[in-house]
This record gives C-alpha cells, sequence and structure tokens, in this order.
C-alpha cells in the first residue's frame, strides 16, 4: 500500500478529515482514530516519523485540551472543590474528541505529506481538477514548512535576546505570539509575491495546456482499495446519520 | 573561564545525513575567532551548536562555566547573541524603535533606562536617523546593524555573526569591520563565520578554525 496511487491516498484522506468534522461521539472518533493510524501505517509513514510531528504539536494539543476540561461544563461533576465543581465529564470527553480529531488530521497530512508533489499534482489532474488550480494548491502545502521554519527562527532569536518564554505569563505569551505571526505572515506574502515572478519568468502557463513524462495509473489494487473505501465510508457516514 | 568551551562535541541531524564532531576547543572573552570553511562544510551547524539552539549528541558545550543543556535559551542568550545569516529573521517588531525596546517592554523592565539605552546604540551603530522606520523598509545593512543592536540590548557579552558580510557592499562592510573592533574593544568575545577572503585577512591575527565536511580543525 505504500506505492498506491495518490488518488486513493486522497480518498483515503477525504474520509478521515470528514469523519474528524462529521464525528462528534467519542466511541466514533475513537474508531475513527485507530482507522487512520491504520492508514498510516499502511501508507508507509513510520510511527517514529508520526510522533515525531505529533510532538511539535503536543503543546497547542494540550492547551485545547485544558481549554475544553476548564471552561465546557456537561454532563457529571467529576472534581468538586469546596462545592464548586472544577471538572465535568463533558469537559473531559469533549478534549479528548478534539484531541482524536486533531491527531486524525495530522495523520491524513503525514501521509500527503510523503508523497511525491508531482504525482500528487499528475493524480489531482486527472480527477479534473486544473492543472493552475492543482498547482497552487501544492505550493501552498510546501509554504507550510517554511512558515513554520520562520516561525520558530523569530521564537528562537526572541529567546536569545533574554526572554525565557516559560517565566512569560499566558496572557503576554499569546500577545507575544500575535506579534510574531504578523512578520511571519508578511514574509510568506513577500515570498508568494518572488515566486510567481520566478514561476513567470520562467514560462509558467505560457501555454494552455502541460505535458508530463510522469505518468500515475491506477492498479488492480488501487481499484479494489478505492472500492473499499468508498464502501467503508458510505456505510459509517450513513450509519452514523441514521444511527448515530 | 572561556565564553563557549566545546567539548568533544558529536551532532547529526535528525535525518542523520550530516554529521558534525568537534575535538575541544574554547572561545575566550575580548578575542576574536574566525570559524572559516567552505558551504555545507558545517560552520553553521557548529555556531547553532555554540549557542544552544542545536543540542549535541555526544560531548558538552559549557557557556560562561555552566552546561548548555541545562541553560534555557532565554538564559543563554543573556550571555551570548546570535547574528542570523540572514538577519531579517530576528527582526519582528514593527519599527526600528520597537525592535530595540521591544523585549524590554515585554519584560517590565525600567522603560526610561531602556529607551535612553536604545537611543546610544542605536546612535552608534549608524541608526539614529531611522528610529521610525519600518524594518522592512530598511536596507540589507541596516537590517544587520539593528539586529547586532538588539542583541547587545539584550546585554550579550559574546557574539556569533553567521556569515555578516554576505550581500553587503564595500560601505556597509567597512562598518561592520568599525563595529567589530569596538566590540572587541569593549573586551567583548566574537566568533564570526566566514569564508570572505577580505575579512580574514584583516583579522589575519585573529585564530582561525577551520570546518571541512563536517570535521571542526583547531
Amino acid at each position: 500500500m505504500k506505492r498506491a496511487d495518490p488518488r486513493v491516498k486522497l480518498l483515503w484522506v477525504l474520509l478521515c478529515t470528514t469523519g474528524a468534522l462529521v464525528f462528534f461521539r467519542p466511541m466514533w472518533m475513537l474508531g475513527l482514530t485507530l482507522f487512520s493510524l491504520g492508514g498510516t501505517l499502511l501508507f508507509g509513514v513510520t510511527l517514529q516519523a508520526l510522533g515525531r510531528r505529533l510532538r511539535g504539536f503536543l503543546p497547542l494539543a494540550l492547551v485545547i485540551l485544558a481549554l475544553h476540561i476548564l471552561f465546557v461544563r456537561a454532563g457529571n461533576p467529576l472534581v468538586i472543590i469546596r462545592g464548586y465543581p472544577v471538572l465535568y465529564s463533558g469537559g473531559v470527553m469533549r478534549g479528548a474528541t478534539t484531541l482524536l480529531r486533531f491527531f486524525v488530521i495530522l495523520c491524513s497530512a503525514a501521509v500527503m505529506a510523503r508523497e511525491n508533489t508531482r504525482r500528487v499534482l499528475t493524480a489531482l489532474t486527472k480527477l479534473g481538477i486544473s492543472y493552475l488550480f492543482s498547482f497552487m494548491l501544492m505550493i501552498a502545502l510546501r509554504f507550510i514548512p517554511s512558515f513554520s521554519t520562520s516561525f520558530s527562527d523569530a521564537l528562537i532569536a526572541l529567546q536569545l535576546r533574554g526572554v525565557e518564554l516559560k517565566k512569560i505569563p499566558f496572557g503576554q505569551k499569546i500577545r507575544l505570539y500575535k506579534d510574531l505571526v504578523l512578520p511571519v505572515v508578511a514574509d510568506a506574502v513577500v515570498k508568494s509575491k518572488e515566486l510567481a515572478i520566478v514561476m513567470e519568468a520562467r514560462g509558467f502557463g505560457a501555454l494552455p495546456t502541460r505535458t508530463s513524462y510522469l505518468d500515475v495509473r491506477m492498479t488492480f489494487a488501487d481499484w479494489v482499495l478505492t472500492c473499499i473505501l468508498f464502501s467503508l465510508g458510505l456505510l459509517s457516514f450513513g450509519f452514523y446519520y441514521l444511527f448515530g | 573561564m572561556p565564553a563557549i568551551s566545546l567539548s568533544n562535541l558529536v551532532f547529526c541531524y535528525a535525518k542523520g545525513d550530516f554529521v558534525l564532531s568537534c575535538p575541544s576547543l574554547d572561545f575566550p572573552h575580548g578575542e576574536l575567532r574566525l570559524i572559516m570553511g567552505a558551504n555545507g562544510s558545517g560552520k553553521t551547524t557548529l555556531s547553532k551548536l555554540m549557542c544552544g539552539i542545536l543540542k549535541p549528541l555526544q560531548g558538552d558545550v559549557r557557556i560562561f562555566g555552566k552546561p548548555s543543556s541545562a541553560l534555557s535559551l532565554g538564559q543563554i542568550g543573556s550571555d551570548v547573541g546570535y547574528l542570523f545569516q540572514n538577519p531579517a529573521r530576528q527582526l519582528f517588531a514593527g519599527t526600528v524603535w520597537r525592535e530595540m525596546v521591544f523585549v524590554d517592554e515585554l519584560l517590565g523592565r525600567d522603560l526610561e533606562a531602556s529607551a535612553q539605552r536604545a537611543q546610544d546604540l542605536l546612535e552608534r551603530f549608524g541608526l539614529g536617523a531611522l528610529k521610525e522606520r519600518s524594518i522592512y523598509n530598511l536596507s540589507g545593512g541596516e537590517k544587520q546593524r539593528l539586529a547586532l543592536c538588539t542583541l547587545l540590548m539584550g546585554g550579550a557579552q559574546f557574539l556569533i555573526l553567521d556569515e555578516p558580510t554576505v550581500g553587503l557592499d564595500r560601505q556597509n562592510r567597512e562598518i561592520l569591520y568599525t563595529i567589530i573592533d569596538d566590540l572587541l574593544e569593549e573586551g567583548r568575545g566574537l566568533a564570526v563565520i566566514t569564508h570572505e577572503k577580505e575579512l580574514i585577512s584583516r583579522y589575519s591575527n585573529a585564530r582561525k578554525i577551520k570546518v571541512e565536511r563536517g570535521q571542526v580543525l583547531v
């Protein structure tokens, strides 16, 4: 399955991410998480690589969990301090579900990040999506690592001016991140403008169609996998809609 | 006690495609060291290990006597400043003045003293007239000097400059050399990463450290 056609992987990603958005019940989300994890491993992403990807998002995930636990006041109170309930079962379940949702999306990203960009582009074109749109999409995805590098460089630079991030109060830290994000976005806009100029200078879009040596073809195994994923998607979403 | 002391370092990136090894090496106060080597030889990796951005797999990095593994980047930054190869990456506060006082404002320090220090530094580095200028409208040389000013605002006693002459015209290079001379005169230590012949010949008395294919040759 490591060499599966990008279209199969895109279908799997579509199922996972749609499920992540649609499913709200914890057991359904747990099932989807197992399905995503299984797919991720079968599509060739190692546990170590997935772990590295998750580690980067761990602080954000913990903040999300904490916010849900603190602010969602539904279900039964689990912890009561001096007569005041501080932790509800609904908050814990909602936090856990959101974390799983996060995990599913990261799994999808890990699978697509492993795929060759040109293969994905060719696959999208074969699906009838215009080359220009597919190319824009791929370029936008390529900006994510560059965006994250710029942000982490800015954070390192700030710390090397003597700022200990751990000692900054939470509210101030949020304001700080806001200050850091703006120039990073501005940098990305400048880079995208430069990229557009460079691409035009190299003749991008000079002709209405583009030929390519690379071709992607659906094998028998790919068709079988597509049928299985399609049926599974129809069954699960139908079942969730009717009985979930 | 040296400002930075490296002992038997081994470093490898996560992908495992580049390994850097370095024998014992000291960077003292008040002295200039030139780190030289071809592109991709490991100069920047070495400099990032020196200031704790990267952590070694083996060996020890000590910053003013303390192991870098026990210090946060913020603690290291109070003693050691790092000028990126592209200084634009370390500027983010909007205008030149805000950039200078950003950290002191953030940490709630004495703003009057901070403003005075910022003003002095800007004048000294020839940026006094550009206080209200947006950082996006600065030239490469101005951005570099501003980034250096911000490091000095943080109180860094030892500075690591990663290829500081790249992209600078003759006039800006001369300004940079004057700044390096001044910093050395003040007793600050400097490690300058370069492969620029002009800089190397200008500081021919400085001790040179060569990096070749991931091997640091002292």
